[in-house]
């Protein structure tokens, strides 16, 4: 019971974790039907812009996670007007994949001129140290922070979407940009929103993931799987269908590794395809966010 | 002018001496080129450099001419372990660069690959790094200067069991090396009247390690064996160790010394304190030899933080090489130049290094290391020795 | 297009340009294996130190082309391509360790083990679209990669499988070190490969198979079944992946688990939509320039060729998105307009 618990405990932590380095990606692949593979590439940039903020320049981490997210949406936005705008469309998927791998690549080369192949790291404050427990398990104060900031980013979002103007705008772009321009949406700065918030979701998880998910160049191309695996489970564009997918892909991979874990590998991905066996379109089927 | 003439003059001289010296073979200079295979690109990137930066530290130490042959690297990037382009990579610098000699190596598949070509063209290949023990082998024409996991494991092993600790888990990636760093574990352990309580192979792609900090804990270990690929898995581990209070639940911490090379130390941060490892090799070794090779370093490329195991398996490497062009006066016999290095001993940043003639593999001091913050640097703090470790894994039957 | 409610992701790459240009395509369709039976034994004239490279790309082509089988003519969306190459390397390479050594059983072995396995992931995976497929795909290399990881004793691990070592090509050619064998050998599997392919493209299955990928609900209207059209299609270009992967095990001598991965997949995506996805021609030619840039800029510039690599795709999707390919489009039609 109580091996159990701790796996829950722990599934849980880690599949908020995987959630919030991926939600980003399911706001761009959902609603702007862009396959954005450059999505693992901004994340590793505001990471380490993070790392730097914190260890180059002595600032706190909190001022140091902002500062990644404003960046990281600044710079980015330019890469939307010049380059993004060009492949929106469900026509382009196999240009959107070739345009955002050429464009990690390009960012892979350069922090790895800017900062070396070495690891870095985002220092944490004090008060993330250490660790806090639940019932009989105990966890880092770092992974309750995440839980934390996960649940917040989820109701956030689902908050953004669906009861606000900007959402129902948005949703009805997605659904028919024509009809939605013929009424008067500027789909074009709506686009530019959109963008700029999964750029900075992106950000948001590659910053507080970097404990799990450590800073190296290689970060932007090692990971990408594991978040097309979120989106996918979750449904592009599903808020909680994100979130339930990453925290059951969480459990399910934290049991494997527990219980068999010379076959953890299996475990996953096994998983990965019955769920999309029994839900093709991610949980929460149909329901566009 | 004449000045110019005199040391062309006495230069040929002089080549002419050695020629007369090396013996046949060598009646003019020569070129001699040395393909270096290794990652220069992608996630093991830090390896190439730590390659070619310790050979051209060795190359300004000793000069760029033995025997009157000028020795030249030439390096080809192989970013992740690809044998099919390893072995295509070894046929462009066999048959179009002309190369005399083949170095580098950092994967096990990678160095395989190229056990039929320098067979064929009978050329050497100096093994910088890839660990697995069978790969000496498989041609008669490998030499390695790094160490095996067999090598750094045993000597571990049967250190743990005099600590009086009965009861380790071991934890390793699974994949070729792990699993030689469990099996000598488990057997020299055992051996010694210890017990291995479970033994968990992790998959190589696992970035969250806290099932496996749990499952140690319910087996009971009172320590733990752990080896892991260098990079961000290790970091992972290490990371979650201290994390999840295995580390304050009194828990020691034993694995192969890549798990804290130097490049790593600065993120792993104080997670890697009380880390106790064996290796070969330690920045922080104490001798005049090391201190000269990393002040060499540090002047030719402003630092010398990453200088790590792979960069003194290339420096060695490099005198290997030095060696076999000497012995073979510049001219291209594979045979002959293995021949001339087995049995030769010397001394190395590392200490006192040897070729053992039957397995072509470096036989040398590994080192009791313990992790520790020293002048607010992290270094691997060497506390103990136990010379002339051969490869315990060659020929251990697999 | 049922990506519009599902969110799902529905790849086209139908080439833009080339549709209003029948005739040429023909012309050079029918040009295109003299032209490239020409430029190869070129290349082995004129480059005869670099055989070992253009072994490796004369078999990727082939890997390359048969993803353009599944993806140009059958919409069908995989970043698992390589689960079908490695299991037909690993076949082959398994097969001579312990069984045979006569090349040309080995790349029958390959085709055999390949074909094998997209028969059976494709009729557990293709009944899905889009991204769902696209993660299924993914899964079932990721998954193929471990069993061969775990295997062991068979396969040798994460250390490669070695010791392949094929007899001398109908008993009389070497596979020696300079690799004369070895490319010539790779070019006609290629060519063999390229003129099945062409056939099977022009022939009425593979029309119905281009009919499921533009409207699959009217080939299901029509009678047909679109899965089984698109598993078959799957079966059959698993054979040309198995082969080429074989051919890499017989001509490289080694088998490595990069053979199974998904970075290999996306490599052989990223090259085919680079040479024009949609075409033959295409597949050969995005192999070819990417390898050859690869190779070059690494040799130049070991450090940072990936950005010039990234420049370069980023460039192609701008200024030339249907591929390398189309550039023979667009200058017919340049100087016709």
């Amino acid at each position: 019971m109580e091996t159990l618990f701790g796996i829950v405990v722990d599934g849980v932590a880690y599949g908020m974790i995987l959630f919030i380095i991926s939600v980003g990606l399911s706001v761009t692949l959902g609603l702007m039907r862009v396959v954005n593979l450059a999505h693992g590439a901004f994340a590793m940039v505001a990471g380490y812009v993070a790392s730097y903020a914190a260890q180059g320049l002595g600032l706190p981490y909190a001022v140091g996670l902002v500062a990644a997210i404003l960046f990281t949406v600044l710079a980015t936005l330019p890469l939307e007007k010049l380059l993004y705008r060009r492949i929106y469309g469900s026509a382009n998927e196999l240009a959107q994949v070739l345009l955002t791998i050429g464009l990690t690549f390009v960012i892979v080369a350069g922090i790895n001129y800017l900062f070396g192949p070495t690891l870095k790291r985002i220092p944490l404050p004090d008060a993330l140290l250490g660790t806090v427990a639940i019932g009989p398990k105990s966890i880092p104060v770092h992974r309750a922070f995440v839980i934390a900031m996960g649940a917040a980013t989820v109701l956030g979002l689902w908050w953004l979407l669906e009861r606000t103007d900007f959402g129902i705008k948005l949703r009805a772009a997605v659904d028919d940009p024509n009809m939605a321009a013929a009424l008067g949406i500027r789909t074009e700065r709506l686009y530019t929103a959109t963008f700029a918030l999964g750029t900075g979701l992106a950000a948001l998880g590659g910053v507080l993931g970097a404990e799990l998910l450590p800073l190296e160049p290689y970060y932007a191309i090692r990971y990408i799987v594991l978040f097309l695996a979120v989106v996918a489970v979750g449904g592009a564009g599903n808020i909680l269908g994100s979130a339930a997918a990453a925290l059951a892909l969480g459990i399910v991979d934290t049991a494997g590794k527990y219980l068999i874990p010379s076959f953890g590998e299996f475990f996953f991905y096994a998983a990965l395809i019955l769920i999309l066996f029994r839900w093709p379109h991610g949980f929460f089927q149909g329901r566009a966010a | 002018m004449s000045g110019t003439f005199r040391k062309a003059l006495l230069g040929t001289a002089f080549l002419c001496a050695l020629a007369v010296d090396g013996g046949a073979g060598s009646a003019w200079a020569d070129t001699i080129k040395v393909g270096v295979i290794a990652p220069f690109s992608g996630p093991f990137a830090t390896v190439g450099q730590t390659f070619k930066q310790a050979i051209e530290v060795y190359q300004a130490q000793h000069g760029k001419t033995v025997a009157g042959n000028t020795v030249e690297f030439v390096y080809k990037d192989l970013d992740q372990a690809n044998p099919a382009q390893s072995k295509a990579l070894a046929q462009e610098l066999v048959v179009k660069e002309k190369v005399g000699y083949l170095a580098g190596f950092f994967f096990t598949p990678d160095a395989l690959a190229v056990a039929p070509l320098i067979d064929e063209a009978n050329i050497p290949c100096v093994i910088f790094n890839a660990a697995t023990s069978a790969i000496t082998e498989k041609s008669p024409r490998y030499v390695r200067t790094s160490f095996t996991l067999w090598q750094n494991t045993v000597p571990l092993a049967e250190h743990v069991a005099k600590q009086g600790i009965r009861k380790v888990a071991t934890a390793v990636s699974d994949y070729g090396p792990g699993i030689d760093g469990e099996t000598a574990f488990k057997q020299t352990f055992e051996k010694s009247g210890g017990k291995v309580v479970d033994s968990i192979r992790m998959p190589l792609k696992s970035t969250d390690f806290a099932p496996f900090m749990q499952r140690i804990k319910d087996s009971g270990a009172e320590a733990i064996y752990a080896f892991l690929p260098a990079g961000p898995t290790t970091l992972g581990f290490a990371r979650a160790f201290s994390d999840t209070g295995l580390k304050a639940a009194g828990i020691k911490f034993f694995g192969p010394g890549d798990i804290t090379q130097e490049p790593d130390l600065p993120v792993l941060g104080d997670a890697a304190v009380g880390i106790t490892t064996t290796f070969n090799y330690s920045q922080a070794h104490e001798s005049d030899l090391n201190r000269q090779f990393l002040a060499k370093h540090k002047e030719l490329f402003g630092s010398s933080d990453i200088v790590t195991f792979t960069s003194v398996g290339a420096y060695d490497g490099a005198h290997v090489i030095y060696r076999m062009v000497e012995a073979t006066g510049g001219k291209s016999d594979g045979a002959k130049a293995v021949e001339a290095v087995k049995g030769m001993a010397w001394e190395s940043p590392r200490g006192p290094v040897r070729i053992d003639p039957e397995s072509r593999h470096v036989t040398q001091t590994i080192y009791l290391r313990v992790t520790e913050r020293k002048d607010g640097k992290l270094q691997n703090t060497e506390v103990a020795g136990f010379p002339d470790q051969p490869d315990y894994g060659f020929k251990a039957g697999k | 297009m049922s990506g519009r409610h599902t969110g799902a992701v529905v790849i086209d790459p139908s080439p833009p340009v080339a549709a209003h240009e029948p005739r040429f395509r023909r012309a050079l369709g029918g040009a295109a294996v003299p032209l490239l039976a020409a430029a190869g034994l070129a290349a082995f004239w004129l480059f005869p130190n670099d055989l070992g490279l253009m072994t490796r790309i004369a078999a990727t082509a082939l890997y390359v082309l048969s993803l353009d089988l599944v993806l140009g003519f059958g919409g069908i969306a995989t970043l698992g391509h390589a689960a079908m190459f490695g299991t037909g390397a690993y076949a082959a390479g398994i097969a001579a360790v312990h069984l045979v050594s006569d090349p040309l059983v080995l790349l029958a072995v390959g085709g055999l083990a390949g074909g094998l396995v997209a028969l059976v992931t494709g009729a557990l995976i293709l009944h899905a679209r889009g991204l769902t497929l696209l993660m299924l795909t993914i899964a079932v290399v990721q998954i193929v990669q471990e069993v061969v990881n775990k295997a062991r004793d068979l396969t040798g691990g994460s250390d490669g499988l070695s010791g392949i070592e094929p007899s001398p090509l109908f008993g009389l050619f070497r596979f020696d070190m300079f690799g004369r064998t070895s490319y010539l050998f790779a070019l006609a599997v290629l060519l063999v490969g390229f003129l099945v392919a062409r056939r099977i493209v022009r022939s009425p299955f593979g029309l119905a198979c281009r009919g499921v990928k533009e409207d699959p609900l009217r080939v299901a209207a029509l009678g047909g079944s679109p899965r089984r059209y698109l598993v078959t299609l799957y079966a059959v270009a698993g054979v040309f992946a198995g082969v080429a992967g074989a051919l890499t095990a017989v001509t490289s001598g080694i088998v490595g688990l990069d053979s199974v991965s998904f970075s290999w997949s996306a490599e052989a995506l990223v090259m085919l939509v680079l040479g024009g996805a949609g075409r033959l021609v295409g597949a050969v030619i995005g192999t070819v320039a990417f390898m050859t840039i690869h190779h070059v800029m690494a040799a130049i510039d070991p450090f940072h060729w990936m950005l010039f690599i990234g420049l370069f795709l980023m460039g192609t999707v701008l200024f030339l998105p249907g591929g390398i390919a189309s550039l023979a489009d667009r200058l017919i039609k340049g100087n016709r307009a």
